[in-house]
C-alpha cells in the first residue's frame, strides 16, 4: 500500500461522511447502502480504513461538525469497526457495528418514511457476516461464540416480533402500524406489504374474523410473486379455509398444484354433503390441521356440509315426485345418515334441522309431532354468498 | 430441611448454567464459559427452531430469576411482624381472630395478606415463606372450604386473597417442581369451585365483580401453571392431571365471540403437546367445543351430562345456560305453530327438570299449556318471547348433583375427580 499523506486520509475521511449525509437528506439509499457494506470489500470502504488509520482523529472531526454531528451515533461506532474490520479483530468490529446497527435503527424510526429499507437489510446482512466471523475467531480462542446470538437479538429488533410466531404480541404492534400516520403502507415495496398481509391476515384466521382475513390472504395472494410457488402455499395454506367458510370451494387442479391435497377430502365433503368423509378427513390430518392453527375453522364446516347433505336428498325427492318434495321426513334423514355410518337418532336430527333453520341455511320449520321437516319452496337452501355462517 | 433446600437449589443452579451459554449482558462469563459444552445454535442455523430459541430464552431468564431469587425464612403462615401490625391496626380476618377478637390472633390463625410487591429486591427473607410453610398454608385455607359458620361469599373473599399471596411466595422463590405443580394444581381447583358457586349466588344478569376477579385469578394460575408443566417437561413428560387442567382452557374459551383473553383457541392448540390432545379430558373438551359452536344442543347437554367431571362442569355451567336458551330460540321459532312441543321432551332436550322447563319457559316470556291428556305443552311462535331481564336462577342439570359444602375440601384429595356422573347418581357417588 503506497504511503498515504495526512491531508489525502483526511480528504477521504471527509469525503465518506459528505456522502453519508447528503444520501440522508436526499433519501439516496442506493448510495447509503454501498457506505454500510463491508463484506463487499469495496476499494473506496479499504481505503476509507487504512485513512482512519493514518488520520486518528476522525471522532474529534465528525463531532464538531454540523454536518456530520447529526450522525455521530452511527458514524463514530462504524468507523471503529471499519478499522477492527481492516486489521481482522473481528469480535470488535462486530461489537462496534452492533453499537452502529443500534443507532441506524433508532435513526430510521425518525425518519418520515422507510425510504432507507434497504439499508436496513444491508445492515442486518453485515451484521450476521460479521457475527459468523466474530464465532469463528472466539471459538478458535477457546472462547464461547455468541455472538451469532446476540446478532439474532438485533435482527429481533428489526423484524419484529411477527417472523417469529410470537403472535398475542402482534395486536400492540399491529395496532400501531395502522393507525400511525407516518407510514403509509403503499410506501413499502411489495414484498413486505405481502409478508405484513400474509401474517396479518393468518393473524384473523386464528381469531376467526373471516372477511378481514379473506379480504388481507386475497390481497397477499394476487400481489404475491407468481413464481415464488412456496409462498403462494403459504397463503393458500391459509386462504383455503377461508374460502370455505364463506362457500367458496378452490378446483382440484389448485390443490394438487400446490401441493395441498390435505384439504381435497374436506372439498369433497363439501360438495357431496358426506359428513363421515368430513370426520375422516379431520381425523387423518388432525396433528396438521391443529399444528397450523386451522383445525377448528374446518371442524365448522359440519353445519355446510349438512346443508348440502339435506339439499341433495331434497333433490332426489323431487325427481321421484315433485309435489311432495318440499317436505322431508325426519326419518328419511336419519336414514341417509345411517347409510353415512352416523348412527344419530331422531331427537338430534330435529336438533340439526332446527340449528339449520335457526342459522338461515335451511329455509322452513319442522313439525314435532308429524316427525317432518317442512322446506320452503323458493329457495329452501340459501347460499353463503361470501358471508360466514352466521351465530 | 430449610438448608437441605437451599444447597439443592444450588446445585440445581449451577447444572443449569452449565447447559446454556452465557447471556452476553454478564461480565462473568469468562469464567463459566468453557468449550467443553455444546451452545445451541443461534437463530440463523436452519436446524434449531424458533420455539427452541424462546425455550431458551425463557431458561435464562429463569437462570436469571433464579440468581435473584429469594430464599424464604418465614416459618409461619403469617410473617410475625405483620401479624402484631394487623392485630394492633384491627386488621383481621374473621377466620384470624383468636375467640372472635378483633384484635388478637395467633400464628395458628393469622396467614399473610397478599400485597403488590415493588421489586423481589425490597422484600425481606424472613416475610417470605419456605416451600413446606406455603404447603401447610395452602391446606389449612382450603380446609376452610368445609366451614358452614359462614357464607361461601366470606371464605372466598378470604381463601382467594391469601392464596394469591402463596402463589406470589412460590413465585418470587422461583420454586418451579413438582411440589409447586401440586400447590398451582389445588389453587386452580379452588377458582373454578368458587367459579361455579359464587355464579350461583349472584341474581343480576351482570356478572358480579368477585366473580369477575375470580375468573381473572384463574386465567393468571392457570396459565402459570401450564408454564410449570413446560418447565418441568425433562423431569416429566406428562402430568398426572395436566390432561385435565389443559381442558379447562379449552372449556373457558369456547366462545370464540367473547372476549378474547390471552391466546385464541386456535393458537393455543398448536403449543399442546400430542399425547393431551389424545387425551380423554381433552377429547371431552374438544367435543364440547365442537357442539357449541355448531349449535347442536342436543348432543352438548347429553355429552356434559355423561362425561364432564365435576370441575369441568363448574367452569361449562354458563355456556349450560347459553345452550339452553339456543335450544328453547330455535324449537320456539321453528317449530310448527299447530305442533306444540310437549315439556317432557323439551325437559329431555335441555337436561332439565320438567318443573324446571316451566319456569325456564316462563323466564322468556312464554306461557305453557295442557292438552287434553294432561301433558304439559309449550305453543310455539308465542309473541311474547323475549329475552330474560334479570339473570337466570339456577336450574337442575339432570345427571348432575350440586356437590355438599361439606365434601368440597374433599375434592382436594380425592384421585377420582373423573368419575362421571350418570343419570340420577348420588352425591355419595363421588367417594
Amino acid at each position: 500500500m503506497a504511503y498515504m499523506s495526512m491531508g489525502e486520509a483526511h480528504r477521504r475521511i471527509t469525503d465518506y461522511l459528505n456522502r453519508f449525509s447528503d444520501a440522508v437528506s436526499s433519501q439516496d439509499v442506493a448510495s447509503l447502502k454501498q457506505l454500510l457494506s463491508f463484506s463487499s470489500n469495496s476499494p473506496s470502504l479499504l481505503s476509507l480504513a487504512d485513512s482512519l488509520n493514518v488520520f486518528q482523529d476522525a471522532n474529534r472531526l465528525i463531532k464538531q461538525s454540523d454536518n456530520y454531528s447529526p450522525f455521530a451515533d452511527i458514524t463514530v461506532p462504524l468507523f471503529r469497526s471499519l478499522q477492527h474490520y481492516r486489521t481482522g479483530n473481528l469480535v470488535d468490529a462486530y461489537l462496534a457495528f452492533e453499537k452502529s446497527a443500534n443507532a441506524f435503527i433508532q435513526e430510521f424510526r425518525n425518519w418520515e418514511s422507510a425510504w432507507a429499507l434497504e439499508a436496513l437489510y444491508v445492515i442486518a446482512y453485515e451484521i450476521r457476516v460479521l457475527a459468523e466471523r466474530a464465532d469463528r475467531e472466539l471459538a478458535s480462542n477457546g472462547k464461547s461464540p455468541e455472538k451469532l446470538k446476540a446478532a439474532g437479538s438485533f435482527l429481533m429488533k428489526v423484524f419484529g416480533v411477527l417472523a417469529l410466531g410470537t403472535v398475542h404480541l402482534c395486536r400492540s404492534v399491529i395496532r400501531s402500524i395502522e393507525t400511525a400516520r407516518i407510514f403509509d403502507f403503499e410506501e413499502f415495496p411489495k414484498r413486505d406489504k405481502v409478508t405484513y398481509m400474509y401474517y396479518t391476515g393468518r393473524l384473523e384466521v386464528f381469531n376467526e374474523n373471516f372477511p378481514a382475513a379473506d379480504q388481507k390472504l386475497s390481497y397477499a395472494l394476487i400481489n404475491c410473486n407468481p413464481r415464488s410457488e412456496a409462498n403462494i402455499r403459504m397463503i393458500l395454506k391459509y386462504l383455503i379455509p377461508v374460502k370455505l367458510s364463506i362457500g367458496i370451494l378452490p378446483k382440484d387442479w389448485l390443490l394438487e398444484k400446490y401441493n395441498l391435497v390435505e384439504y381435497s377430502n374436506i372439498v369433497q365433503a363439501l360438495r357431496r354433503g358426506d359428513l363421515r368423509l368430513l370426520r375422516h378427513a379431520l381425523e387423518e390430518h388432525e396433528d396438521q390441521f391443529l399444528r397450523s392453527g386451522v383445525y377448528l375453522v374446518l371442524e365448522k364446516l359440519e353445519l355446510q356440509v349438512y346443508q348440502r347433505l339435506f339439499k341433495k336428498i331434497y333433490i332426489i325427492q323431487k325427481q321421484k315426485d315433485p309435489s311432495k318434495a318440499h317436505q322431508m321426513k325426519l326419518d328419511v334423514i336419519v336414514k341417509a345418515l345411517k347409510w353415512l355410518e352416523m348412527d344419530m337418532d331422531v331427537d338430534e336430527v330435529e336438533c340439526i334441522v332446527a340449528i339449520l333453520i335457526h342459522k338461515n341455511l335451511v329455509k322452513g320449520y319442522f313439525a314435532h309431532k308429524s316427525k317432518v321437516v317442512v322446506l320452503s319452496k323458493q329457495d329452501p337452501f340459501p347460499k353463503l354468498n361470501g358471508k360466514p355462517v352466521n351465530s | 430441611m430449610e438448608r437441605r433446600h437451599h444447597s439443592q437449589s444450588h446445585s440445581q443452579r449451577q447444572q443449569r448454567r452449565n447447559h446454556f451459554s452465557s447471556s452476553s449482558s454478564s461480565s462473568s462469563n469468562q469464567s463459566r464459559s468453557n468449550n467443553r459444552f455444546s451452545f445451541p445454535k443461534s437463530s440463523s442455523s436452519s436446524s434449531s427452531s424458533s420455539a427452541n430459541d424462546v425455550r431458551d430464552r425463557r431458561r435464562e431468564t429463569q437462570e436469571e430469576k433464579q440468581e435473584e431469587a429469594i430464599v424464604g425464612t418465614c416459618p409461619f403462615m403469617c410473617p410475625e411482624a405483620e401479624r402484631l401490625q394487623r392485630q394492633r391496626l384491627r386488621d383481621l380476618a374473621v377466620f384470624e381472630r383468636l375467640h372472635g377478637d378483633p384484635r388478637n390472633s395467633s400464628p395458628a390463625l393469622a396467614v399473610k395478606k397478599f400485597c403488590r410487591t415493588m421489586s423481589a429486591k425490597e422484600v425481606r427473607a424472613s416475610d417470605v415463606r419456605p416451600l413446606p410453610v406455603l404447603e401447610e398454608t395452602l391446606n389449612y385455607l382450603l380446609s376452610l372450604l368445609d366451614s358452614t359458620e359462614h357464607p361461601f361469599e366470606v371464605i372466598h373473599d378470604f381463601v382467594f386473597d391469601r392464596t394469591r399471596s402463596v402463589r406470589q411466595d412460590l413465585i418470587m422463590q422461583n420454586i418451579v417442581n413438582d411440589k409447586a405443580i401440586n400447590m398451582f394444581e389445588k389453587i386452580v381447583k379452588f377458582h373454578v369451585i368458587s367459579h361455579h358457586k359464587l355464579r350461583s349466588s349472584c341474581s343480576s344478569s351482570s356478572i358480579s365483580p368477585l366473580h369477575y376477579l375470580n375468573l381473572e385469578q384463574l386465567t393468571k394460575a392457570l396459565t402459570s401453571l401450564y408454564n410449570l408443566y413446560e418447565a418441568n417437561r425433562s423431569s416429566k413428560p406428562i402430568h398426572e392431571k395436566e390432561a385435565e387442567f389443559r381442558s379447562f382452557y379449552v372449556l373457558l374459551h369456547l366462545d370464540s365471540n367473547g372476549q378474547p383473553v390471552g391466546e385464541s383457541l386456535s393458537l393455543w392448540f398448536r403449543h399442546v403437546p400430542s399425547p393431551i390432545i389424545k387425551s380423554k379430558e381433552m377429547w371431552f373438551a374438544r367435543q364440547a367445543l365442537r357442539y357449541f359452536q355448531m349449535g347442536n344442543y342436543r348432543r352438548f347437554l347429553s355429552t356434559v351430562a355423561a362425561e364432564a367431571s365435576y370441575l369441568q362442569y363448574c367452569i361449562i355451567e354458563p355456556y349450560i345456560d347459553e345452550v339452553r336458551s339456543l335450544a328453547l330460540c330455535c324449537i320456539h321459532n321453528c317449530c310448527y305453530k299447530l305442533h306444540p312441543y310437549p315439556l317432557g321432551h323439551l325437559s329431555k332436550v335441555l337436561m332439565m327438570e320438567e318443573s324446571d322447563v316451566e319456569l325456564f319457559c316462563n323466564a322468556y316470556g312464554l306461557q305453557t299449556c295442557i292438552d287434553e291428556v294432561g301433558n304439559k305443552l309449550l305453543p310455539t311462535k308465542q309473541t311474547t318471547f323475549c329475552r330474560p331481564k334479570g339473570g337466570l336462577q339456577n336450574y337442575s342439570f339432570l345427571g348432575f348433583q350440586q356437590l355438599g359444602s361439606h365434601m368440597l375440601s374433599s375434592l382436594f384429595y380425592n384421585h377420582f375427580l373423573l368419575v362421571p356422573m350418570k343419570p340420577f347418581s348420588h352425591v355419595d357417588g363421588w367417594n
